[in-house]
């Protein structure tokens, strides 16, 4: 039987707590890192599920996959036809993969927490702040590998007069290091709200629904307004992973082609 | 103490009158796009990912100041 005083939530920030579920001890050394938490936990079902998405709709390996399919080709093709306008030129094809990769991961980590009393994998900012920075980063150093210090010419835009360069290299170099932090946070604070928003209307309309007989009455008029932020969460869950996508492509042009 | 909490839920206040930009962006976006297809309805499959990017930009910035509002609330002491 479901024992609702333990499941009884004190602060809406609870649900972005991971417990440890199975740690290693031992007396010489520290094996934190490989304990299984809530958040590898979730990893673990944001990958099963992906593969049983390729692997269920494959059809037994034949040429023509069945028709569940179509959802998967669906998919890609959107992502092929995104990141081809985004980045244009002839290097998108190295960098669909990987940039579907991301897409992939946080479409099914953003589905996969709107399953109530599931864990927001992506409302996690240490977690997604580092991805953004690491994909940023290797970003970077692509972009001195390939052009040299004429990298630098991404920060001045054409046809700027001699006496605003120092001024727009300045503010060019800000943007761009921002982008490190805002990549990730975009993505993590619209979850996190998402969710927060939606425990706190839920818990106030749980009061107001137990009062009595009346109020639980009235109070389905304000549940249809909080289906209403329930859909939004779930377009807001698939428009995210869509704009990380565009973004990343977006950032990929500018340091592949430098404008 | 008292005067602590206060400020902290007046914080929260304040912190969420920021929705007030992005909700004035979102509004712009979509009118942009109303406009755009209502002068040229065959550009409507071209403008439409175009908005939503845009709706899911502006709408970022705005979600930055709910959650500090959140943070005020229901973090730490």
């Amino acid at each position: 039987m479901l024992n609702l005083i333990n499941t009884f939530i004190n602060s809406p920030l609870d649900q972005f707590e991971s417990q440890t579920f199975f740690s290693i001890f031992t007396p010489f050394m520290d094996m934190n890192n490989f304990n299984i938490t809530t958040f590898a936990l979730y990893t673990f079902i944001v990958l099963f599920i992906i593969i049983s998405l390729f692997m269920f709709t494959n059809n037994n390996n034949m040429i023509m996959g069945s028709k569940w399919f179509i959802t998967q080709e669906m998919i890609y093709d959107t992502m092929v036809n995104t990141i081809k306008n985004q980045m244009g030129g002839k290097l998108w094809g190295f960098y669909m993969p990987f940039i579907y990769t991301f897409f992939m991961f946080i479409l099914v980590s953003n589905l996969l927490s709107m399953i109530p009393y599931s864990f927001a994998l992506t409302a996690q900012f240490v977690f997604i702040i580092s991805l953004s920075f690491m994909v940023w980063l290797g970003m970077t150093i692509m972009g001195f590998y390939k052009h040299g210090l004429v990298f630098f010419a991404l920060f001045v835009p054409q046809g700027t007069p001699l006496v605003l360069v120092p001024l727009l290299v300045l503010i060019e170099m800000m943007s761009y290091i921002m982008r490190s932090l805002s990549l990730g946070l975009r993505l993590a604070a619209n979850v996190m709200a998402g969710h927060l928003l939606m425990i706190i209307l839920g818990g106030l309309l749980m009061q107001f629904m137990s009062i009595n007989i009346l109020t639980t009455i009235l109070g389905f008029i304000p549940l249809l307004i909080i289906l209403c932020v329930v859909m939004l969460e779930f377009a807001i869950a698939m428009i995210q992973s869509y704009v990380w996508t565009v973004l990343m492509a977006s950032y990929m042009k500018d340091v592949q082609y430098l404008h | 103490m008292q005067l602590v909490l206060a400020a902290k839920y007046i914080g929260a206040g304040i912190s969420a009158t920021g929705l007030i930009g992005a909700g004035i962006g979102i509004a712009i976006v979509f009118a942009a796009l109303i406009n755009g297809v209502s002068r040229n309805p065959s550009l409507r499959d071209t403008l439409f990912p175009m908005a939503i990017l845009g709706f899911a930009l502006s709408e970022a910035t705005g979600l930055f100041c709910l959650m500090i509002s959140f943070m005020l609330m229901f973090m730490g002491a």
